[in-house]
């Protein structure tokens, strides 16, 4: 029963952390509130939607086209807005990506009315995995291990490629970046649309077991927000483990608690560890 | 020039206009808006002590907010007592958890503290959700009693629950002005231009954050008690929530941050257009309402991300051919 | 140059003015003039939008039926254009929207009332929102009746101008448990342990509460409360709360869930192979005919009271004809609430009519004395009470067998028996 819980807690733990990854390395390089993140999200499972709908595409099989469509929508939200108010003093930024995500979430309604949809088939839809006594469903664990995939293809990039190297340069010190002939206007739209494409792949991923509506990132982005803050901002490790421990603690702390204070937990415990880590698990 | 001049003309100029506006017109939806125009600036500014003036961003300001809400209804409805005891006993309460919660947050630095503050508002909406005594997720329905300034309740006109949103509002904004032009004003600022240099000048910065964290909940939570006196009717997810807490942040923001005018500007245009495009468009069901609002929000952050008050102050200083006034924006 | 803030702010504020203004002209009406309005106010953004959409739909077949002509449809309004005893006037929705905000559901009343001079009001779907709305209505004296609003406690409050045409949670409850006693008496279903599954707010919350109070008058037919599992409103997966009704092992569970959340409960059930006997909602996820569009043959065996199903369209002629002109604007069969809250749009129509006039006093007195027919409700009749509830229960108990809706209890109604019992899921 307990192992059983764990495990849950982990699968959906992976998922938040790649919800969190993409939003960490916007606010980490570009030191970026985005509110419209969770909205990404939303948009990437209504694609994967409308191609499983229109043309029989497996969710999965559509998974690189969603995350294509939420990378140039991230491009784009660069490019067109983020560039204007990157240089405005504090909270500026937020208040243009709220505005952002106000207008997709009723332009999705506007578009698709707000009914939930679902699903129904898929490769992964209603198989699952029995050891005894614990119960595993596939398309959880598909999300997970795709989730740490595509976290580690990050990784991968943003320390083994110039560009990445390019963006670890202009978090450090966008100036310095500058000034050593670094194109910081183009890294932080590549920065932005990866931040996208994690969100269009996490989304692709949920899709498969969770309700489509234009609010169904609302929560997810929340999630994220305390994930980031809780891993250290900009730390991509962080939000790995960060995600984890929400996971995890939004489990036991649900189940021995009650299931309704589940976020409440997830609140507590970013608090607490605060008081011990006041920059984040791995911020220094 | 002389600066303080300029700002006490302007500012009486603003007061005795909103004062007028709603005599001016009886449409009962045009004061209601006034009311909420009034509430949501008074939380702008009070908001802005904190965040504006010491540049400690708080995304949690509605829990204060829900704290003078129920602190108010809660004595009304279990034991009669006037509201008006309940908003003073609202701001007391909201005062000591101010302190409560904020002094292990202050600890932390920039986002880690605005998460902070989302974080303990979170925590005490479940709190009040899963709370028997004070109704939890139901809500409460404030017994409707005759209407006298003692119950705070008033059903043949709006314009009362005008004037005590005016009242507390000017409270407000005269504390703000009051707190910026003096000592403590020039200390916040001082630490939200440079933590360290600030504690390096002898500033017990951890004491006037707290200060100004304590003045900012307490206000916020008169104007809870009025907003329930107002609905009539309160459950958590109504005043608990991070909506609650964004709007006050994003009309500050919107209008200019760490002035005064900058949440009566922000309120001026946020609360009238978010208002007016639901009536009209809002029956269509498309969401065709919000997508405009969520379309002139970015539009506005984008080509002036100084707030309003920025393209004011651009304005002015362009006229004038100062570089000092564009410095100060 | 010194004045140029206030200059701004005296623009924006007359502006705003003049815009307000001109709604005021806009609507003023001389009661006269052939159009009677009537204020909907309706979720119609936000997370309930895809139920307060459709509730939209089912007020304008109603609207529709009442200005038009439609001598097929044995409804008192439906053969003449308009209102007979009103000069044939029309009848008018104006739909506003409080987006489930309390706040806005109040000032949206205030609005509809003061400047579209509304005669009547119906709505909200959220009881939350009803709550502050019909107390507009009752300060004004204007005649609200909600469609779907299940909260008790809305009738609880001796209002004098508040009618209601869904039953309550009280009254559902009440049906669930003589439903269970049933199954047990006819179909030795053994039925004890009973699992309630709900979400954290005023919906969920109050019917948790009814299902406390109800089972004391159960506690003679063995009937036990095992569980209790509270969820938050807006949830990201529901693993933990499935692991904790798994624990309990129920014979039945009560649900009052959203379509969003249900569906989520019912992908886990299959997962963690959770397999009760009997599982009974409350108006909410799954009378809504998504649920078993998204979840085909997984929605099967599921129950619920419900207004109408469509296994009843061919029972009930008006019924289908009223489904016909909806199905066209929706694109999906009417379902319960929905069916509620277009009866809430045809009897204060109706009770215009007999009035005579859009005098309120004259309304009220007729729709707390009138009985109405309803011959879409399986119930053919409305009639308020004291309290302003409706009397006559609109629901019956329905389950989903082979993706049909059929009515399995009173037996009166029946379309299919029950089946007090969950196959295995993977034996379906």
């Amino acid at each position: 029963m307990l192992l059983q819980i764990i495990l849950s807690g982990i699968l959906v733990g992976f998922v938040y952390s790649l919800v969190a990854v993409g939003l960490t390395l916007i606010w980490g390089v570009m030191d970026i509130i985005n509110f419209a993140h969770g909205d990404f999200l939303m948009v990437s499972m209504y694609t994967v939607f409308w191609l499983y709908t229109l043309l029989r595409l497996d969710p999965l099989a559509s998974l690189p086209i969603a995350a294509l469509v939420t990378f140039v929508l991230s491009f784009l939200t660069y490019k067109l807005i983020i560039k204007r108010v990157i240089n405005a003093p504090g909270l500026t930024a937020l208040l243009a990506t709220f505005g952002l995500s106000l207008f997709i979430r009723n332009f999705a309604q506007y578009l698709w009315t707000p009914n939930y949809r679902f699903i129904t088939t898929s490769l992964v839809t209603d198989k699952k995995l029995e050891m005894g006594s614990v119960i595993i469903g596939i398309p959880q664990l598909v999300a997970a291990l795709g989730s740490i995939m595509m976290t580690f293809l990050v990784v991968w990039f943003i320390k083994n490629t110039k560009t990445g190297r390019a963006i670890q340069a202009a978090a450090q010190s966008r100036d310095t970046a500058k000034l050593m002939g670094i194109n910081t206007e183009k890294i932080y739209a590549v920065t932005f649309g990866i931040s996208g494409a994690c969100v269009g792949v996490a989304g692709a991923l949920l899709a498969t077991f969770f309700p489509i509506y234009p609010e169904s990132g609302a929560l997810y982005s929340l999630l994220a927000f305390v994930i980031v803050a809780l891993g250290g901002f900009g730390n991509i490790a962080g939000a790995l483990y960060g995600g984890v421990l929400i996971g995890l603690s939004e489990a036991l702390g649900g189940f021995f608690l009650g299931t309704q204070f589940k976020y409440a937990i997830v609140f507590l415990i970013y608090l607490l560890v605060l008081q011990f880590r006041p920059k984040g698990l791995f911020g220094w | 020039m002389n600066v303080k001049n300029f700002r006490i003309d302007t500012l009486y100029g603003i007061l005795i206009v909103i004062l007028l506006l709603p005599f001016m017109n009886s449409n009962i939806n045009f004061r209601h808006v006034m009311v909420i125009f009034l509430i949501f600036a008074g939380l702008g500014e009070a908001w802005n002590i904190i965040t504006g003036f010491a540049g400690q961003t708080s995304f949690g300001h509605a829990a204060f907010f829900g704290i003078g809400a129920y602190t108010s209804t809660i004595l009304f409805y279990k034991f009669g007592i006037s509201p008006w005891i309940g908003m003073l006993a609202g701001a007391v309460l909201a005062t000591v958890i101010s302190v409560i919660v904020s002094y292990p947050c202050f600890r932390l630095k920039g986002h880690y503290f605005a998460i902070a503050t989302l974080a303990v508002a979170e925590i005490i909406k479940q709190l009040f959700i899963s709370w028997d005594y004070v109704e939890g997720a139901t809500g409460i329905s404030i017994p409707i009693v005759e209407e006298s300034v003692t119950s705070m309740q008033f059903h043949s006109s709006k314009i009362p629950y005008f004037l005590i949103a005016y009242v507390l509002f000017l409270i407000t904004t005269m504390t703000a002005r009051y707190i910026e032009n003096n000592k403590m004003g020039f200390y916040l600022k001082a630490i939200r231009e440079s933590h360290e240099a600030a504690e390096a000048l002898g500033i017990d910065t951890t004491r006037y954050k707290l200060y100004a964290m304590m003045v900012s909940a307490a206000l916020t939570a008169t104007f809870g008690t009025l907003y329930a006196q107002y609905i009539l009717y309160i459950d958590p997810f109504m005043v608990f929530t991070l909506e609650v807490s964004m709007k006050i942040v994003l009309l500050s923001v919107l209008g200019g941050l760490g002035n005064i005018y900058g949440p009566i500007i922000g309120a001026a245009i946020l609360i009238p257009l978010s208002e007016y495009t639901r009536v009209y468009l809002g029956g269509t069901g498309k969401g065709i309402d919000l997508m405009i609002f969520g379309a002139l929000i970015i539009f506005v952050a984008c080509f002036e991300p100084n707030g309003i008050l920025g393209l004011l102050k651009k304005k002015r200083s362009r006229r004038r051919g100062d570089v000092y006034a564009r410095a100060d924006a | 140059m010194r004045k140029i803030g206030p200059v701004l702010l005296v623009l924006v504020l007359v502006l705003t003015t003049a815009l307000s203004g001109c709604g005021q002209n806009q609507s003023q009406p001389d009661k006269t003039d052939g159009v009677i309005k009537i204020g909907a106010i309706l979720p119609l953004t936000g997370p309930a939008s895809a139920t307060g959409v459709k509730l939209k739909y089912a007020i304008e077949t109603a609207q529709e039926l009442i200005n038009g002509e439609h001598p097929e449809i044995d409804l008192e309004l439906a053969k003449t254009a308009g209102l007979p005893n009103l000069k044939g006037a029309k009848v008018e929705f104006i739909f506003a929207d409080h987006q489930a905000n309390p706040e806005v559901a109040k000032s949206e009343a205030e609005r509809l009332i003061q400047n579209e001079k509304v005669a009547a009001l119906i709505g909200c779907y959220h009881s939350s929102a009803t709550k502050p709305a019909s107390q507009v209505a009752e300060r004004f004296g204007i005649p609200f009746v909600a469609g779907s609003s299940s909260s008790a406690a809305l009738t609880e409050r001796g209002l004098k101008w508040f009618t209601r045409i869904a039953p309550h949670d009280g009254m559902e409850t009440k049906l669930f448990f003589d439903y269970l006693k049933y199954l047990n008496e006819k179909y030795n279903a053994g039925i004890r342990k009973i699992a309630v599954v709900y979400i954290d707010n005023e919906y969920g919350v109050h019917a948790f509460q009814m299902v406390e109070k109800e089972i004391q008058n159960y506690k003679a037919d063995g009937f036990e409360l095992v569980a209790d599992v509270k969820y938050p409103a807006n949830v990201s997966n529901v693993d933990t709360e499935v692991q904790k009704i798994k624990a309990a092992a129920p014979d039945a569970i009560f649900h009052a869930s959203y379509i969003g959340d249900m569906t989520m409960f019912v992908k886990k059930y299959k997962e963690m192979n959770v397999v009760p006997k009997v599982v009974l909602s409350y108006c909410g996820g799954y009378q809504d005919p998504q649920f078993v569009k998204n979840l085909g043959k997984d929605a099967d065996y599921f129950a619920g009271p419900n207004a109408t199903t469509s296994a009843l369209f061919e029972k009930m002629p008006v019924l289908a004809k009223i489904n016909e002109i909806y199905k066209a604007k929706a694109g999906v069969d009417i379902d319960g609430p929905t069916l509620e809250d277009f009866a809430s749009a045809m009897v204060i129509a109706e009770a215009i009519n007999r009035a005579g006039s859009t005098d309120p006093a004259k309304v009220l007195e007729v729709l707390k004395n009138h009985e109405f027919a309803a011959p879409y409700f399986v119930s053919g009749k409305i009639k308020f009470g004291e309290d302003g509830q409706n009397v006559y229960s609109a629901s019956v108990m329905t389950q989903i067998q082979n993706g049909v809706y059929e009515a399995v209890w009173p037996e009166t109604s029946q379309t299919k028996e029950p089946i007090p019992a969950f196959p295995a899921w993977d034996k379906r």
